[in-house]
């Protein structure tokens, strides 16, 4: 718990410090091994999460810096842009990163047939999705360089009201 | 040079015996001579509908929430953002939209935060408050009324309801001890048999009152037989308690140290219990002989057995183990259901230990629960243990009104298997295509 407090002190996140402690606890209950830090094996632990085709993509994104496991900071972090103060531009930049899997800054056809896959599983052909894909970056593609960019990402996605749904009570 | 006695100490002297008698008698009188002989002056009911009547013009009154999100389904949810855009042309929409990944974003990081297995360990949340600050984690500053009402519930509590229980359940215990090894004294025989029935019932129903626990029995019919093995679902030790004062059971344990372990040893000497060393706890065939013996000689009472193997926080029921299936003896299963109302009775054993745990009990309300004796069941033709625990759990799940999950109690975090990854993708599917087929009609 020391370090989970100092942690806290220097993180400069929108958090109260009751939710700090309650994250740390949450941490610390899906670290079975100690190790201070949360490798896919710990969350695939969760048999809810199991049942989420998108877990890796959602794992993914919280490993900011790549190593292939979640230290603390980098859950706070990914935590917090589900939090009820969280911006939209947050919770499109999430979105948009489950698409982005090279994180290259662009959604390429591949990519979002590999997510759409992902979702769907074997219940449908893959040519059907196949075409799924291409109408939906034919759709959103603006600048003609067949793939879409966060910018394009945002004028499809945007208006909707989804803030209120990509919220996580913390 | 005479004395001087003040007449204040005297008169002092006085008032305290007789308080001291009259508190005395009147425990004496109304609590553990009905105990001894099964019999209830309806005192307690009394106590729970004023309880009830205090709680729910409280909950008039004012309403705490706690934010409950109501549960939507895959569909509903994706097509709810879908449809929220403004200026949404449905003829160029695909049946595949960028936005449906919301959904399963914002389920995997609710999981993540808090997921429904993890959820059954620790206290389940109530709706409203019952004065105890302990069940609202939320509890900030409502009203002076509201705060006066629960310095006084304090009071009573820990002044008057604390001491009181203490002392009965104090009374009970030794009493426990102090009979189960005299009776222990006599020849293996009917006298011995039914004195020891009559003292552990005796027991056990002056720690059913010692905790305040309001106890509604419902179809004693079926009440476990000799040979039989009594099942039910495990919430707290106190579960032990409120089946024991209702039936004679043979007990199945781990020998404790201490002061559990002088009552195990006591109570062993009048009937026999089946108490296993730590060492043998571990040898599964070992502990199935001897239940199996146990259970053959049909002279012996029906051993209780609580197979979820943990306590769990008495809104579902979770994966029951299967040893105790494997023996082949009739099962009787029972389902016990807390009323959260007047205090929570689940032993959270990471968060307290044991004494902290009954002194918590002994200072809530009172403990309201039910129980429901079900109908026999034995292993059928072609069926597995495990199938045959699956059974019986749901059986008692259906009949607590408790959720019947297959999470196994245990939480030993083993890999569940692909197959509800397959389910929600089924659903997500059918989804898309159910949109194409609505728009080819159209």
């Amino acid at each position: 718990s020391v370090v989970f407090s100092s942690y806290s002190a220097s993180l400069c996140c929108s958090q109260e410090g009751g939710e700090i402690r309650r994250l740390g606890k949450r941490f610390r209950k899906l670290d079975l091994d100690g190790s201070g830090s949360l490798r896919v094996d710990d969350f695939m632990s969760l048999p809810e999460l199991q049942q989420n085709p998108l877990v890796r993509r959602i794992i993914d994104i919280f490993d900011t810096d790549g190593n292939g496991e979640i230290d603390f900071i980098e859950f706070i972090r990914g935590v917090s842009q589900f939090s009820v103060r969280g911006n939209q531009q947050q919770k499109l930049n999430f979105a948009f990163r489950v698409y982005d899997v090279d994180k290259d800054g662009f959604i390429s056809n591949g990519e979002l047939f590999q997510v759409l896959k992902a979702m769907v599983g074997s219940n449908l052909q893959d040519a059907a999705l196949q075409q799924a894909v291409d109408k939906t970056i034919l759709g959103a593609d603006r600048d003609g360089d067949g793939r879409i960019s966060f910018h394009e990402f945002c004028t499809i996605v945007g208006e909707l009201d989804f803030t209120k749904k990509m919220v996580v009570d913390v | 040079m005479e004395l001087f006695f003040n007449p204040f100490d005297n008169l002092l002297c006085i008032l305290l015996g007789i308080s001291f008698t009259v508190w005395f008698t009147l425990l004496l009188v109304f609590i553990i001579v009905p105990a001894i002989f099964g019999v209830s002056f309806g005192i307690r009911r009394l106590y729970m509908k004023t309880l009830l009547k205090i709680f729910e013009v409280r909950a008039r009154c004012l309403s705490i929430s706690i934010i409950a999100r109501e549960p939507t389904s895959l569909e509903e949810e994706i097509k709810e953002i879908r449809r929220s855009g403004s200026n949404k042309d449905l003829d160029s929409a695909s049946e595949f939209e960028m936005s449906d990944i919301f959904y399963f974003a914002r389920r995997g990081v609710e999981s993540i935060m808090d997921d429904e297995v993890t959820k059954r360990f620790s206290a389940e949340e109530l709706e409203s408050w019952n004065l105890l600050t302990r069940s609202n984690n939320n509890f900030h500053y409502i009203s002076l009324r509201l705060t006066v009402l629960w310095w006084l519930g304090l009071l009573i509590r820990y002044g008057i309801l604390l001491p009181l229980r203490v002392t009965l359940a104090f009374t009970g215990v030794s009493l426990l001890v102090f009979l189960t090894s005299l009776i222990g004294l006599l020849q293996n025989g009917r006298m011995k048999n039914v004195l020891s029935e009559k003292v552990h019932l005796m027991c056990y129903r002056i720690c059913v009152r010692a905790l305040t626990a309001i106890i509604t029995y419902h179809d004693s019919e079926n009440k476990p037989k000799n040979g039989g093995i009594c099942v039910a679902n495990h919430t707290s030790p106190i579960d032990v308690i409120i089946l024991a004062s209702d039936g004679c059971y043979a007990m199945v344990g781990q020998i404790h140290g201490g002061l559990m372990g002088v009552i195990q040893r006591s109570m062993v000497k009048a009937c026999p219990h089946i108490w296993f060393e730590r060492s043998e706890v571990k040898d599964r065939h070992l502990v199935a002989k001897r239940l199996s013996n146990h259970v053959q000689d049909k002279s012996k009472l029906p051993i209780l057995i609580f197979p979820e193997g943990t306590c769990i926080n008495n809104t579902s029921v979770m994966m029951f183990k299967k040893g105790s299936f494997d023996i082949g003896a009739t099962v009787y299963p029972v389902a016990i259901k807390y009323d959260p109302r007047f205090g929570d009775a689940f032993w959270n054993s990471s968060k307290f230990g044991m004494v902290s745990y009954l002194l918590r009990m002994m200072s809530s309300w009172a403990i309201v629960c039910s129980v429901w004796y079900l109908p026999p069941m034995s292993r059928e033709e072609g069926e597995d243990a495990v199938q045959f625990a699956n059974r019986v759990k749901s059986a008692i799940a259906r009949k607590g009104g408790l959720v019947d999950l297959l999470w196994d109690g245990g939480l030993k975090r083993d890999k569940v298997k692909d197959t509800f990854k397959e389910e929600q993708q089924k659903l997500y599917s059918k989804m898309l295509v159910g949109t194409q087929e609505d728009r080819s009609r159209s």
